[in-house]
């Protein structure tokens, strides 16, 4: 008995409708400018300079996306298994608690926070000093590009966290307990057995939180001043100070194609495990 | 279980729905949508609204902002562009920088009203009818003008610099006090370079003035290398709100400002008192806001009326000079008359309207700008 | 000893994530109620309720706009619900024709930065009315919702055991049926997720409200941006804790109604 590949295009059909209506046929309106000249001819020239101007920062943001990613995933990794893990009902019910804040704080205002937090004389400088932990005099700021970093996994942590956690609640328990009765360790208990149930829980948030990251232009605007910055920023700074939307659409379409990459790392997990099913 | 999350989702937005008020308005609204900080959009919805309503009952002025900084501008520019194709458009004053109102000329976007207006035979200054190389005259007058100085703290620098070059040795004597906001982030910091292009490079005045001559940024290298190792010795700031903000934690001693952003923040609680402002030579640009009306607002008439009660003098008197410090919009000597003199001096007590004269200068036409902000990109980045 | 031991690091640890999480919203927080605070104070200079005066002042448009954003916030969510559950269902479980691709589909709006994406949507909305409507927005909030929407429930649906749903078909109940009673409520702590992160998707969002709300609809995101863009922190950070306060309060709505629907399954 299987569904007919038809029934399920018409179950998919509303929402895809919306999107190519008031997504993808309005960029295509746009996304036009990126491969013509003024002329009306195509070319490729918004490629060649975007990619001559901003290389740099392409490789920047990836990088930066990337590390982020890969501290996002470890914490929440951390957090949800603390929390179906965890031995002290007290704690799991105060990380429980804990956790989640961020989520709830706008990107703009976590950057504002996060600029007032980190910088040199900031709150958490000034907080240590008053602890006697450093003199504030010789302390060092954070407002380059360890503090997008900082800002982002502060902010999107809570985000893959909520979505790992709900996964590993689902979890048949009897595996973990068998395990632990036979003696392993926690740590190995969340890596051999919860981790690879929940994998594709976890990759899923990864990616939303990929893509999240690449399109956000209030952090690294707000946060670092200096070069390289993020793509966002370039391609809010071709429209306002050029008016120059096919350089900014050509960066615009470079950003989507670190998404493919991204989205494909999942869409290949989810064929491999079909391919054992 | 669904269906009692859906019953209690619809009583919250019924609930909701007979909350918001609003709904049977039979009022004009006046749409005047800012471009700028919360400070400027505060004062329409505050200062002038109240005022304009009460003369005209029947009508409510609503103040919408776009946020700070020609992307402010740009989002106004985008809309008019969006419902072009519209007999009415939804907004009926805006407020704009240099760089979109050139644009929004010459794409028909923008109404000649200022012959309409009484206050328009008020102003006089060169900003009024030149919108960086562009003709706007008729179509703009200035709310108010600002210009961008050099912010310090006196407390912890006795002799600040009175030029570049004066500058350039303190930055060498004082590495990572110093702090600007590269061109990215805000006109502060390419307000800064374009002061540093006039400074080092001989032909300023064809920069502001013109004519074009595509050859020019070629003869700028010396100048962005300069630059560049200037770079080196001084803090990035992100933004024009960043430079203010690092300078509020004494992480700068210094950094180049917008001077009504100055006074709103120092207003604010978030400066020291003892931060103070210098114009430095050989000058620096500054920039009027432009009050415009739409080509096709909805409410064009009631529009001009309330620009001719904002650039009244009594208004620019009483709004934009004593309230917020602000250098006025229409022709100084009009404004001076309605205040006493100690007000009126209050507006110079750091930068000297000799200063202004010599030292406040416009920012360069729209094409030499486009080069100076690519060559900053492509040399000294 | 040995537990003593584990309390003390346990409590460490605990006291470590609370600073981090905390660390940077005491700084909101301080600012809120900051009247004056400048170098060289590590602490405000002057407290005060300045500021919420000016956000609450009698002028202020901040209650209706806050109604407004909440109101659209759960419009949004629905239109996302009912879009996304049937669509996550056919990615999770059928053989859907280009999946990969639709799957990319989803993520465009959220992975490119869209100003000239609402510019042009905004043209459309335009031409058909929409402009200025609370309808509009909550369109344009939709779509970046689906994001999470869709994937989110996608893959709740795929955990769902398969051999579930064809027991309940195998006894006679109809598609939709083993659909509704089995498969949907089992997936249901995943889409829940994912109506949160709609929620709040929408809350923050102020540049698609800019280009298809204003001038005839406000948000209050649209005054944290302009506030916070040009460091009125003092103006920001109020906005910032107001909105705090429907979200949070939605995240507990929903998970009050989780936690019934699971006892009332372990019960029944």
């Amino acid at each position: 008995m299987r569904e007919s590949r038809l029934a399920m295009f018409l179950l998919v059909l509303p929402a895809l409708a919306v999107v190519l209506a008031l997504f993808v046929y309005p960029l295509a309106m746009s996304a036009v400018s990126s491969v013509t000249d003024k002329a009306g001819a195509t070319t490729l020239d918004n490629f060649a300079k975007a990619w001559e101007l901003y290389r740099e920062d392409v490789i920047f943001t990836l990088l930066i996306v990337a590390v982020s990613t890969a501290f996002i995933g470890a914490l929440s990794a951390g957090i949800g298994g603390y929390l179906v893990l965890g031995e002290s009902r007290r704690a799991i019910a105060a990380l429980r608690w804990l956790y989640r804040w961020p989520l709830f704080i706008p990107f703009i205002v976590a950057a504002q926070c996060m600029r007032t937090f980190l910088a040199k004389n900031g709150l958490m400088n000034n907080a240590f000093d008053t602890l006697g932990l450093i003199d504030v005099q010789n302390a060092v700021g954070f407002l380059d590009w360890r503090g997008i970093i900082v800002t982002f996994v502060w902010k999107q942590t809570p985000f893959v966290a909520l979505i790992v956690a709900g996964a590993m609640a689902s979890l048949d328990r009897s595996t973990i307990e068998a395990a632990r009765n036979l003696g392993a360790s926690r740590i190995r208990i969340l890596l051999e057995i919860v981790l690879p149930q929940v994998s594709s829980a976890m990759i899923v948030g990864l990616t939303l939180s990929f893509v999240t990251m690449l399109s956000v232009l209030s952090v690294p605007i707000m946060i670092s001043g200096g070069a390289p910055t993020m793509i966002t920023v370039d391609m809010a700074f071709r429209i306002n100070s050029y008016s120059d939307y096919g350089v900014a659409n050509a960066l615009g379409l470079i950003s989507y194609a670190m998404t493919a990459i991204a989205a494909w790392a999942y869409l290949r997990s989810n064929a491999a495990k079909r391919g054992m099913a | 279980m669904r269906r009692s999350l859906l019953l209690s989702a619809a009583i919250a937005l019924s609930a909701v729905l007979a909350a918001s008020p609003g709904h049977a308005q039979r009022k004009v609204t006046l749409n005047v949508v800012t471009a700028g900080d919360q400070n400027m959009v505060d004062y329409v919805k505050d200062y002038l609204a109240p005022i304009f309503e009460k003369d005209h009952p029947d009508v409510t002025v609503k103040s919408v902002g776009t946020g700070p900084g020609d992307a402010g501008s740009q989002k106004i520019y985008e809309k008019l562009v969006a419902e072009k194709g519209n007999a009415e458009w939804d907004i009926d004053v805006a407020v704009i920088h240099q760089k979109a109102a050139g644009q929004m000329v010459s794409e028909g976007l923008l109404a000649a009203y200022v012959n309409d207006v009484a206050t328009g035979k008020l102003v006089h200054s060169p900003a009024a009818s030149n919108s960086l190389g562009a003709n706007v005259a008729g179509y703009v007058i200035p709310m108010f003008n600002s210009q961008t100085a050099i912010a310090y703290n006196s407390q912890l620098v006795k002799d600040p610099p009175g030029t570049y070059a004066d500058l350039v040795k303190w930055v060498d004597a004082n590495p990572k006090k110093f702090g600007y906001n590269g061109i990215k982030g805000g006109m502060s910091g390419v307000s800064f370079v374009v002061g540093w292009i006039y400074a080092y490079t001989p032909d300023a005045e064809k920069l502001m003035k013109g004519p074009y001559d595509p050859n020019l940024k070629g003869t700028w290298d010396a100048a962005w290398s300069s630059l560049k190792a200037f770079n080196e010795k001084v803090v990035l700031t992100p933004g024009n709100a960043g430079t203010l903000d690092m300078l509020g934690r004494g992480e700068i001693e210094m950094g180049p400002v917008w001077v009504d952003m100055f006074y709103t923040w120092q207003a604010d609680g978030k400066l020291p008192p003892s931060v103070k402002l210098k114009l430095i030579g050989p000058g620096m640009p500054g920039q009027p806001m432009y009050y415009t009306v739409p080509a096709k607002a909805a409410n064009k008439k009631l529009a001009e009326q309330f620009i001719e009660l904002a650039t009244s003098p009594k208004v620019q008197a009483d709004g934009i000079v004593k309230r917020f410090n602000w250098y006025p919009g229409i022709d100084a000597t009009e404004v001076k008359s309605q205040l006493d003199d100690a007000t009126w001096n209050k507006l110079f007590v750091d930068v000297t309207p000799q200063d202004l004269q010599t030292k406040g200068k416009t920012f360069p036409i729209t094409p030499y700008f486009n080069d100076i902000l690519e060559g900053y990109e492509k040399k000294v980045q | 000893m040995r537990s003593a031991l584990a309390t003390i690091l346990r409590g460490s640890g605990l006291g470590a994530v609370a600073f981090v999480v905390f660390g940077p919203i005491t700084n909101l927080a301080l600012w809120a109620f900051a009247v004056q605070w400048y170098f060289p104070y590590k602490l405000p200079v002057v407290w005060g309720f300045k500021y919420w005066y000016e956000v609450f002042k009698p002028r202020s448009d901040a209650w209706e706009s806050l109604s407004t954003s909440v109101l659209i916030a759960l419009f949004t969510v629905a239109a996302c619900l009912v879009l996304a559950v049937p669509a996550g269902y056919a990615i999770a479980r059928g053989r859907l024709p280009w999946r990969g691709g639709i799957l990319l589909a989803f993520l465009l709006p959220q992975a490119i930065p869209s100003i000239a994406v609402y510019f042009n949507v905004a043209r459309i909305f335009y031409g058909v009315g929409l402009n200025g409507t609370i309808a509009g927005v909550v369109l344009v909030h939709t779509v970046h919702g689906l994001v999470f929407a869709v994937w989110i429930a996608a893959a709740a649906f795929a955990a769902v055991d398969r051999e579930l749903e064809l027991a309940a078909r195998n006894v006679g109940a109809s598609a939709l049926r083993s659909f509704l009673t089995v498969t949907l409520p089992l997936a249901a702590p995943g889409i829940m997720a994912s109506v949160i992160f709609v929620f709040l998707e929408s809350l923050d969002e102020f540049t698609g409200t800019y280009f298809v709300g204003v001038p005839d609809v406000t948000t209050l995101p649209l005054l944290m941006f302009t506030a916070s863009v040009a460091g009125n922190y003092q103006i920001a950070a109020i906005t910032a804790l107001i909105l705090l306060v429907p979200s949070v309060g939605f995240m507990l709505f929903i998970e009050r109604f989780l936690k019934a629907d699971v006892l009332a399954k372990v019960g029944g």
